[in-house]
């Protein structure tokens, strides 16, 4: 019955207002694509299962809000998260810019125990799109120089690599997870006669 | 709280002459005699950095003591209320997901998640309990499948923090037409209450209290912090599972047995003789033993006897931890167990390891013995056969079985029968000092054996008249009288309520409590003569009913 071993990973999706965090997320969950934008207020949540390695995972995914007014949440939402997805718009190479400071801002929020090895993953958005203006090189040297994070060029309208990168994500998660087991030494003995722990101030030390 | 005998408040009793004892008070107490109802309302009324620092204190007993005389003193400060909060500032709703959610409810019929929070093992519950981590990683549902509802947890996770952070305050509850929403952040956890029921937000926060001292019991609060202190993204779920169980039975348990309404121990009434014999084997057994703090044994999640080490008493909310555990785990009947088991209130940060057994096959009396050696089996198991021997040649086993069958020939069995005035349907009695109850009507084995039976599922709102009261609908028609009387702000010390179905009588005094439900037609002066036969009955049964003496090794 234990043996059951559910693995639910919390996923926080990052990246200017615009460049289609909650359209992936949508193409991901739901395999559905609306051209209609709708700016998310807060955050967004959905829930997916996924199978990595013969494993069920959950994946949560906190979709947060682009948009600098509703970016109050910071440390709440990042919050004990186990993966970033950091996403740009290669149409816009401004949103490319930004990554660099929504890393940051991720990391200074959510300080994570291991940062140089904390799993994020970053997704070039829109390459259905005919204006690009960030190339594939440019945005894969960054990644590099960062630590090797996995670069994926996306399109959340026609479902492009979508699926394969929720499926590293996962993966990478999971490989930190694994990684650390601890809390197997037994726990704390209660000291019935130490004399540091005031309850035995009435100096009895007569145990029977 | 591992309280010292010497912090037991006896001060009631020393101001009244012995022959005014209230029934069941006497000199000296096996429990803390603590109002938990005080003691959550200053869970309550404390503001977020209070509760920040008496979190940060809880490890040693000589700060917790401190930080609780500085929670009582705090309670005149009020915190903002959850009416003003809501008046405030408008960017909570809009920046928390509600809405967005419920937006997307209308755009994706076909979604999973959302169709799931409207499923039958969901939808018309009259209560629902949800534990998350403060990462807002689902731990427990009393309900449902946790794992499907991790986007719901990220919404109270959001809520939450969407308060403390930006108004530094604490959420406890939101209300709307039927419903009410009870939060509890306690450490590293999440707690969320939804209740349909007429519970006040106070007896919430103290059923969420207990969830969360369930889980404590089962690794130590030290244990807990330290887990999310090292990955804040840990999930709760692999270290709790084969737990849930123990919170299911907790919860379902707390919705029948007013003990926890009241926070007060049932004992199982005995004959005096008999439990004197009882609590005489237990002491001659154990008092060689070295490191025992605690002999316990109970049946049928009421109290026959308590030995316990000089110094140490035990809280009735850690009792009723071991109750839920002997109760909800089936396998202490087949062997001899031991098994390590933390008592939050008598200390959180460590572990006590108990012997645990059923005294013999023909008797339900259950023995638990507590001990800090981590080895202690062999020596303990000896003891356990050594009183289960006095036990069956002194007879009182057979005394714990005509109780436990409620033989009609005790006075206790049928009390109301008894006593002799018809007009009284129901009674329920705690004395405050020694935390003891009765009710007229003890929840019998049989009743309790279906709270295994219905596990996850039940707990729908009833539409269907009940024909017949029992304990458990008669305890839900106190509770919005106990809520009053347990009003911090205002008090009430008699309250007298009649209409068509009933009259309702419910008496606080520094002593006891009392609630009795009498026929509707019940006229005031009746009703008090009613209660004075009822006191002097309980007062001259008072050794059958309540355990009038508190034992040491």
């Amino acid at each position: 019955m234990s043996s059951r071993k559910k693995v639910l990973l919390k996923v926080i999706i990052l990246g200017d207002s615009g460049v289609g965090k909650t359209s992936l997320m949508n193409q991901f969950v739901n395999k559905k694509f609306s051209n209609q934008y709708k700016a998310t207020i807060g955050a967004d949540f959905l829930t997916k299962e996924v199978i990595v390695d013969d494993r069920i995972v959950t994946m949560q995914i906190w979709d947060t809000a682009g948009q600098e007014r509703f970016q109050s949440l910071g440390v709440a939402f990042y919050r004990g998260a186990d993966c970033c997805v950091l996403v740009f718009d290669v149409t816009a190479p401004n949103t490319f810019k930004s990554l660099e400071s929504w890393r940051d801002e991720f990391l200074i929020q959510a300080s994570p125990r291991d940062p140089d090895n904390f799993p994020f993953v970053i997704l070039g958005n829109k390459v259905d799109l005919d204006n690009r203006a960030v190339s594939a090189k440019r945005a894969q040297q960054w990644c590099q120089s960062k630590n090797d994070i996995p670069y994926f060029e996306t399109s959340a309208k026609e479902a492009v690599n979508v699926e394969l990168a929720f499926q590293t994500i996962a993966r990478n998660a999971l490989a930190q997870e694994t990684e650390a087991e601890l809390y197997n030494e037994f726990p704390d003995q209660i000291k019935l006669n130490a004399n540091d722990n005031g309850r035995n101030r009435d100096g009895d030390n007569c145990a029977c | 709280m591992a309280s010292t005998s010497k912090d037991v408040p006896i001060v009631t009793i020393e101001e009244n002459p012995p022959d005014d004892l209230e029934p069941g008070a006497c000199y000296d107490s096996i429990l803390n005699p603590t109002d938990s109802f005080e003691e959550f309302a200053s869970e309550m009324s404390s503001s977020l950095q209070e509760r920040n620092i008496s979190l940060a204190a809880i490890n040693s007993t000589i700060s917790e003591i401190q930080s609780e005389i500085g929670e009582n003193s705090a309670q005149i400060k009020t915190t903002k209320s959850s009416d003003d909060l809501q008046n405030k500032d408008e960017s909570i709703s809009a920046s928390t997901s509600n809405s967005n959610l419920i937006e997307q409810n209308g755009d994706d019929t076909d979604n999973e998640k959302d169709d799931y929070l409207q499923t039958p093992e969901l939808v018309n519950k009259e209560k629902h309990v949800f534990i998350l981590s403060s990462a807002g990683k689902p731990i427990y549902s009393r309900y449902g499948n946790e794992d499907k509802l991790a986007g719901l947890c990220g919404v109270i996770q959001a809520l939450v923090s969407v308060v403390e952070e930006q108004n530094q305050d604490i959420l406890r509850s939101i209300t709307t037409k039927d419903c009410k929403a009870v939060f509890l952040v306690k450490g590293p956890l999440i707690l969320v209450a939804v209740s349909k029921s007429n519970e006040s937000e106070t007896q919430l926060v103290l059923q969420l209290t207990y969830a969360f001292n369930q889980i404590v019991s089962v690794l130590t609060l030290t244990q807990l912090n330290r887990i999310f202190e090292q990955r804040r993204n840990y999930d709760l779920r692999r270290l709790l599972s084969g737990a849930e169980r123990l919170i299911d039975h907790l919860l379902i348990f707390m919705e029948k047995d007013p003990a926890f309404l009241l926070g007060a121990v049932r004992c199982l009434p005995l004959p005096e003789k008999a439990r004197e014999n009882i609590t005489s084997a237990i002491q001659s057994t154990c008092n060689k033993i070295r490191d025992l703090v605690f002999a316990i044994m109970l049946a049928g999640n009421q109290l026959i006897t308590l030995v316990r080490m000089k110094k140490y008493t035990l809280h009735p909310s850690d009792i009723h931890l071991l109750f839920n555990l002997v109760r909800s785990s089936e396998s202490f009947k087949t062997a001899e167990s031991w098994t390590p088991i933390c008592l939050p209130k008598f200390d959180s940060t460590g572990f006590l390891h108990g012997h645990v057994s059923y005294i013999s096959e023909d008797c339900q009396a259950c023995l638990l013995l507590l001990t800090v050696q981590r080895d202690a089996f062999f020596p303990l198991s000896q003891a356990k056969h050594t009183i289960a021997e006095k036990l069956r040649r002194s007879n009182c086993l057979v005394a714990i079985n005509d109780a436990l069958n409620r033989n009609e020939e005790l006075p206790t069995t049928n009390p109301l029968k008894h006593i002799g005035i018809p007009e009284i349907r129901h009674f329920m009695y705690k004395c405050k000092s020694t935390a003891q109850l009765f009710t007229s009507d003890p929840i019998s084995l049989d009743k309790l054996q279906d709270y295994r039976m219905r596990h996850k599922v039940g707990g729908d709102i009833m539409v269907k008249k009940i024909e017949k009261l029992s304990d458990i609908d008669y305890v839900r028609n106190y509770r919005r009288f106990c809520s009053s009387i347990h009003c911090t702000s205002t008090p009430a010390k008699l309250i007298f309520r009649s209409n068509s179905s009933d009259t309702i009588l419910a008496w606080v005094t520094n002593g006891f409590e009392l609630y009795v439900t009498f026929d509707p037609l019940m006229e005031k002066d009746q009703a008090i003569k009613a209660v004075d036969r009822l006191l002097k009955w309980i007062k001259k049964e008072e050794q059958r009913i309540f355990i009038m003496h508190a034992p040491t090794f």
